[in-house]
């Protein structure tokens, strides 16, 4: 795929076109980069689809093979995998915090103590999130400024 | 779980063990024999209880995470393996007591209160650590929110 770059006058809209003769999965990579990059992901919900702000975000969770995106009130399917989000949601403040879940640490309210070394992360909307043994000294990091 | 956080958790339990066994023979030995004296080898004996009361850890290590359940049904079989291995240990061959079941159940209830106190040091130590990341939390979403 051939890349063009052009620059433009400061009053005209930015935008990013893609020319291609198929919607591939590569292409739907990029463009779910660039919109994750402005703050968006897309969700599914109910065969309808959304654009999502990643502020909106609580915590995105990996269950049988799909990805759920969980906001205050609402939950959205999303085609990305969960390692391709931890990557992509890492300068918003998304942690993984156990096999299966990526959390907002932006949303979170409090950390308790869980059984077994394990910690629960209180988010703001209430919810209770397990953070596993094996993440929590990257949590501790990521606290101290290391995200 | 991992076998170096099992590992620091082993140890970490070892000397909370330890040193929950001396204050229980602190206790016993006033209570029940007040007048016996010990050579150097009763040194010995924290450390063997505590070796003893520790490694029915072994039961509560998975490398998958545990479910509420499971970790539940795993802490009453870790707690029954103790009290069977550490009576086991101390009372073994030693006939003379048998005959004295007040000295075993004082024993079978030191065990369970030291499982009580060991379960709640560790829950402490995870509530100071549970405090100290929210304090962290709260500074890294003022830094961020500007």
């Amino acid at each position: 795929m051939e890349i063009k770059l052009l620059r433009i006058a400061k009053g005209q809209p930015e935008q990013i076109e893609i020319r291609c003769h198929e919607i591939t999965e590569e292409v739907r990579e990029i463009v779910t980069f660039v919109k994750t990059r402005q703050g968006q992901l897309t969700g599914v919900q109910e065969g309808k689809q959304y654009e999502v702000p990643v502020l909106d975000v609580c915590y995105i969770e990996a269950v049988d093979n799909k990805v759920f995106l969980y906001t205050q009130k609402q939950v959205y399917e999303t085609r990305q995998k969960l390692y391709e989000l931890e990557e992509l949601l890492k300068e918003k403040y998304f942690l993984r915090v156990s096999k299966s879940l990526l959390l907002n640490l932006m949303k979170v309210k409090s950390i308790k103590p869980a059984l077994n070394g394990r910690f629960l992360a209180i988010l703001q909307s209430g919810e209770e999130i397990i953070i596993s043994r094996k993440y929590v000294q990257e949590l501790k990091n990521a606290l101290k400024g290391g995200i | 779980m991992h076998g170096k956080e099992f590992t620091i958790d082993l140890i970490r339990t070892f000397f909370t063990v330890v040193t929950l066994v001396n204050v229980a023979i602190l206790v016993m030995g006033l209570w029940f024999a007040p007048d016996i004296q010990f050579g150097y080898e009763a040194f010995e004996a924290p450390l063997i209880y505590g070796a003893v009361g520790t490694l029915p850890n072994i039961v509560m290590y998975s490398k998958k995470e545990l479910s509420v359940k499971a970790l539940f049904v795993r802490k009453v079989l870790q707690f029954i393996l103790i009290e069977v291995l550490v009576l086991f240990a101390a009372f073994y061959g030693a006939e003379v007591y048998w005959q004295q079941p007040k000295i075993i159940v004082s024993v079978g209830i030191s065990i369970f209160l030291i499982y009580v106190v060991a379960s709640i040091i560790d829950w402490i130590q995870n509530y100071v650590t549970a405090k100290r990341m929210t304090d962290e939390l709260v500074k890294f979403q003022e830094r961020v929110r500007g």
